[in-house]
């Protein structure tokens, strides 16, 4: 009985996550764009990181490219500069990315509705003018441009080499992998259903005794903390940071991907990722308008299928499994 | 004395909702507020679980100043509520509901690292609620898929979750059938016997048989307080209910 209540207890590490980690696999040896997949889960943990706000806390946040670019400035200028050791730089990318939610988060949470909303797409306009001002350190509209990537020492003496599209795959492969266990464990965790309670009803939230205001700012934290993550990882992919990763276009993309997915489950926007990137890698290949395909793309599915590609697969599969028990259940 | 609210006072605009209100709520009473639509009832309530600020006016539990604390503070001093339009996580399930109100009393909810389940302790007095008020079949549920009368035993459940030693209560037989009602009459009688209770209700059936003690609010004044027979025979409260005679 409580497991049909609650769900059952789950181990850190299980099979929705090897099937995650495995389909990513296959998608890097059966997918002609070698690039590609390393970019689909860049993006993908981009969009799991923001739907920490929109699908579980219930807060739709405009300006998670404000913690997105930076995260990849962050880890753009330490390598340019110092040359850190990758992971460090990573490390200092989450903490710029929550640093800036916290601030964001603290500023736009006591709104509601359309006011939050303005609110975070105010601080996006904000932290892209003073990137964008900043020419001497952040290269303006140029962008930073020869970020290295180090090789990775993890114990003295063996250096591991990322510089290769299929070394770099790898390399963000495991941090994907890692990270969504890590957000699954959060999700599943009494905090993380605290926040849904604060999707679900804030008012009751309140009166059984939650700050709301608190859970909401953490829910930005952790968000911030793996979008500076996505941030850094991107910086690297590219080999440079064009300013365009702290535009309200890409707060737009995260928004895009998280809803084609669907929104109320941790991998629907990891669905929305391989589909929204590959649909762009392949329409623009075939027609210089393909954004026109996308956006209607993005129509329908706002308002035909609103529980995104997610909800359809998983009705597809409760109408299968409803028939098999009802054929079972005949004599 | 374990709920007091002096001189409380709350305008909205020009409109007096509540007015200069004292209400003393003794100790394993239940206590019953009466009164018509619009005699600031439910804005009281709001008043004293934090929901709204007062104009005016102070409101102390067990002695100490509670006045403009928020409700989530006031909810930690095991003060428990429900509304009058149910407030539910309806696409949780009743167990769950039930199990996010008794985890905010533990210390641990803050951990992200522990999968919820090995969270026992909320589990296990959630369970024990749901089996106190007989609905231990509908755990499953979604919460939103619960009829009206089933709603407002979940509101109850919720706000006991907690072990609260006040329970605020606005309107629980709302909308319910008359053997709903019945149900929950005595399921309020059995929580009398062990928290105090303080009770929105238009039932009269329900306030005769279970108040200890019944406030009569009228127009944001308190017009009568007493013991049931004495407010039965209160001229003033029968014609705040009935009408004035036109003689």
């Amino acid at each position: 009985m409580i497991d049909t209540a609650l769900g059952k207890k789950k181990p850190l590490v299980d099979w929705e996550i090897i099937i995650l980690a495995g389909s990513f696999l296959v998608l890097q040896f059966i997918l002609p764009f070698k690039m590609l997949v390393t970019e689909i889960m860049i993006f993908a943990l981009g969009a799991v990181a923001f739907n920490i706000l929109l699908g579980f806390t219930g807060l739709l946040s405009f300006g998670q490219a404000a913690l997105f670019g930076p995260g990849a400035y962050a880890s753009g200028l330490l390598l340019i500069h110092f040359g850190w050791h990758p992971l460090i730089t990573l490390l200092l990318s989450c903490l710029t990315g929550a640093f800036l939610a916290a601030i964001i988060g603290l500023m736009s949470i006591r709104k509601e509705g359309v006011y939050f909303v303005m609110l975070t797409m105010a601080f996006n306009g904000l932290v892209y003018f003073i990137i964008y001002q900043m020419k001497e350190i952040t290269g303006g509209e140029d962008g930073l441009l020869n970020v290295p990537r180090p090789d990775l020492s993890l114990v003295p003496g063996i250096k591991l080499s990322i510089q290769s599209t299929f070394q770099f795959f790898w390399f963000v492969w495991i941090i994907f992998i890692l990270s969504m266990i890590a957000i699954k464990r959060i999700i599943d965790s009494p905090l993380g259903h605290i926040l849904v309670a604060v999707r679900e009803n804030p008012t009751r939230t309140r009166t059984i005794g939650y700050n709301i205001n608190h859970y909401k700012l953490l829910s930005f934290v952790m968000s911030g903390f793996f979008t500076g993550l996505a941030g850094g990882l991107y910086a690297m992919f590219l080999k440079m940071v064009p300013i365009t990763v702290v535009e309200m276009w890409t707060s737009g993309d995260f928004i895009i991907i998280a809803l084609v997915g669907g929104v109320g489950s941790l991998y629907g926007p990891v669905i929305g990722a391989v589909l929204v990137k590959i649909l762009s890698e392949v329409l623009a290949e075939l027609w210089a308008r393909w954004l026109f395909i996308l956006g209607l793309t993005f129509i329908v599915f706002v308002m035909f299928m609103r529980g995104g590609l997610w909800g359809m697969i998983m009705g597809i599969k409760d109408k299968m499994l409803f028939k098999k028990s009802n054929l079972e259940g005949q004599p | 004395m374990i709920l007091e609210a002096e001189n409380v006072t709350k305008n909205f605009g020009g409109l007096v909702a509540v007015n200069k209100i004292n209400l003393a709520v003794e100790e394993g009473m239940i206590h019953c507020i009466i009164g018509p639509n619009g005699a600031g009832k439910t804005t009281l309530f709001n008043i004293l679980t934090g929901e709204l600020p007062a104009t005016s006016g102070q409101v102390f539990f067990k002695g100490k100043k509670i006045t403009g604390l928020p409700p989530h503070q006031i909810a930690r001093l095991r003060i428990g509520r429900s509304f009058q339009q149910a407030q539910l996580f309806r696409n949780l399930t009743v167990l769950e509901n039930v199990r996010l109100a008794a985890q905010a009393h533990h210390r641990g909810h803050f951990n992200i690292l522990r999968h919820f389940r090995y969270f026992a302790h909320p589990i296990e007095e959630a369970i024990s609620v749901l089996g106190e008020l007989h609905i231990m079949d509908l755990a499953t549920q979604k919460a939103g898929e619960l009829s009206h009368g089933q709603q407002r035993i979940l509101e109850v459940a919720m706000a006991l979750a907690d072990n609260p030693v006040l329970l605020l209560l606005d309107e629980p037989t709302s909308g319910m059938s008359p053997n709903e009602s019945v149900k929950m009459i005595g399921l309020l009688r059995k929580l009398g016997q062990r928290i105090t209770l303080l009770i929105i209700e238009h039932n009269m059936n329900l306030v005769m048989s279970v108040s200890s003690v019944i406030t009569v609010l009228h127009q944001g004044v308190i017009i009568a307080s007493g013991a049931p027979d004495e407010i039965a025979r209160d001229s003033q409260v029968r014609s705040a209910y009935l009408g004035r005679s036109t003689r």
